[in-house]
């Protein structure tokens, strides 16, 4: 496995100092190369979860193991651009070691060449969110994260962003956890999909996604989100 | 344009006003300018500029480089603030001449007591200006840098700098601008040479001649390093807002 977790306990505290349990004995793992998508409604931990395995958050009880030295890319629901600095220089800034060819290849395959060198205040939040991804693909991550990769965008916007992660992932094979709440985005990126449950939140279940996911029948998709669907209504 | 004929009507109402009143109260521009060529032609007005802005550059860096890094610990440290607080509303609070007068009786009528002195009274409001800034980071940006573990050096120069940038170009602006005022009544008070040492000694002549030909380059100068220098850099550390707020849809 190349990510395993073990949450016992992680409250969040109000300013008031009330605890407020948001997730409780929740078990998860993946393997190298595999895609995994955490799918619940909303407010249930999901952004939190992702958090811990960055780092970011560490006033939990539990473990989260991964190998030594690994990389983690992670891209923010909101870009998290620095404005003051060019599309380019934000690469640069998060993957100093990438070569100079290897981050125009980036900003090329995510269709950013042309604004390589404008401020991010003049990019829509697609083609922020594109540079964010390629920003966190820079530094070659061991593990990608993808905090709803698809929030706020258009539908033709999502559709297309969506393609490009889903073709992403197929091609490099890097393991990633998409966080989400939309199932439809789950089956289309994810190979596993980890159900939680209202907060504290726990994975009430696991489904796996028939791969490669483009031959996945119409049928097999049904099927899938119904079992989907109605391990979320006993919510 | 509108700057040129403001700054040609400032010289043609001193110029009227100066025909009206008694030259010995109000001497012209023409004198002025005559004094002012007499006192450079014999060196004197150089080094007295030279001695002047020696000062304020001394008094400014520390007050800057102090004043900038105690105010970012304060808005980034909850105890630093409430150590150094109370110290900043005493020094916001102490009138300039006291501060003067205390440096040189405790330490002497030297260079060390009037640079301190100066720089003392403009520590607390680069304090709080860079304690503003600091408090103003975006977490958001922070915590980026943190999961991209972007080393300590490049968050301060591409995260921490720029967001601080319009807080100390605010604070270096409004900071020289208050130094070099001080600086004079530090020379008044107690230095041997300097702009504000001849001030003194023209109101002893009651030379307003004399007093004008030292105070206007003085004046000059500083402009120029804010029209020069200040300026453009604030224009530099803000372009991209410029450039966003160009393309916005």
């Amino acid at each position: 496995m190349l990510l395993d977790i073990e949450i016992d306990a992680k409250d969040h505290v109000d300013a008031a100092g009330v605890a407020r349990p948001v997730l409780r004995g929740l078990r998860l793992a993946l393997a190298r190369g595999e895609a995994g998508a955490v799918l619940g409604p909303s407010g249930c931990g999901k952004t939190t979860l992702l958090r811990i395995i960055a780092g970011l958050d560490r006033g939990f009880s539990g473990r989260v193991t991964l190998p030594a030295h690994s990389r983690l890319g992670m891209v923010f629901q909101e870009p998290r651009l620095l404005p003051w600095r060019s599309v380019e220089d934000n690469i640069r800034i998060a993957a100093p070691l990438a070569r100079a060819e290897e981050v125009a290849a980036l900003l090329e395959a995510f269709g950013l060449a042309g604004h390589a060198l404008h401020f991010p205040g003049r990019l829509s939040l697609g083609l922020a969110r594109r540079a964010a991804l390629a920003r966190a693909l820079a530094i070659k991550p061991d593990l990608l994260l993808l905090d709803e990769p698809l929030v706020s965008l258009d539908a033709a916007m999502a559709l297309s962003l969506r393609a490009r992660i889903a073709r992403l992932i197929d091609e490099t094979h890097v393991t990633t956890l998409i966080v989400t709440h939309d199932l439809s985005e789950a089956i289309a990126l994810a190979d596993r999909i980890f159900l939680l449950s209202k907060p504290p939140a726990r994975v009430l279940a696991t489904l796996d996604v028939a791969t490669p996911r483009q031959l996945m029948t119409e049928e097999a998709r049904r099927e899938l989100t119904q079992k989907a669907q109605a391990a979320l209504a006993d919510l | 344009m509108i700057r040129f004929v403001s700054f040609a009507s400032i010289l043609l109402l001193w110029a009227a006003l100066a025909q009206l009143s008694d030259p010995r109260h109000l001497p012209g521009p023409l004198p002025v300018a005559e004094m002012i060529f007499s006192e450079a032609r014999s060196g004197e007005l150089f080094l007295a500029l030279g001695a002047t802005l020696a000062r304020v550059a001394a008094s400014f860096a520390i007050a800057m480089g102090l004043g900038s890094a105690l105010g970012y610990l304060m808005g980034r440290c909850r105890i630093a603030d409430d150590i150094l607080d109370p110290w900043l509303v005493v020094l916001l609070n102490v009138p300039a001449l006291v501060v003067i007068v205390l440096a040189y009786v405790w330490a002497g009528l030297n260079e060390a007591a009037a640079v301190g002195a100066v720089a003392l009274n403009k520590l607390p409001g680069a304090m709080v200006l860079a304690r503003e800034g600091a408090r103003a980071q975006d977490p958001a940006l922070d915590e980026m840098a943190q999961a991209f573990r972007v080393s300590r050096r490049a968050r301060l120069r591409h995260v921490v700098l720029p967001q601080l940038a319009p807080y100390l170009a605010a604070s270096a602006r409004s900071g020289l601008a208050l130094v070099w005022k001080i600086v004079l009544i530090v020379e008044l008070l107690g230095r041997p040479n300097g702009v504000g040492f001849k001030i003194n000694l023209a109101f002893q002549l009651f030379d307003l001649r004399l007093l004008l030909a030292y105070a206007l380059p003085f004046v000059a100068i500083m402009l120029a390093i804010e029209v020069l220098l200040a300026q453009p850099l604030e224009r530099q550390v803000s372009r991209w807002r410029l450039d966003a707020a160009r393309h916005r849809d």
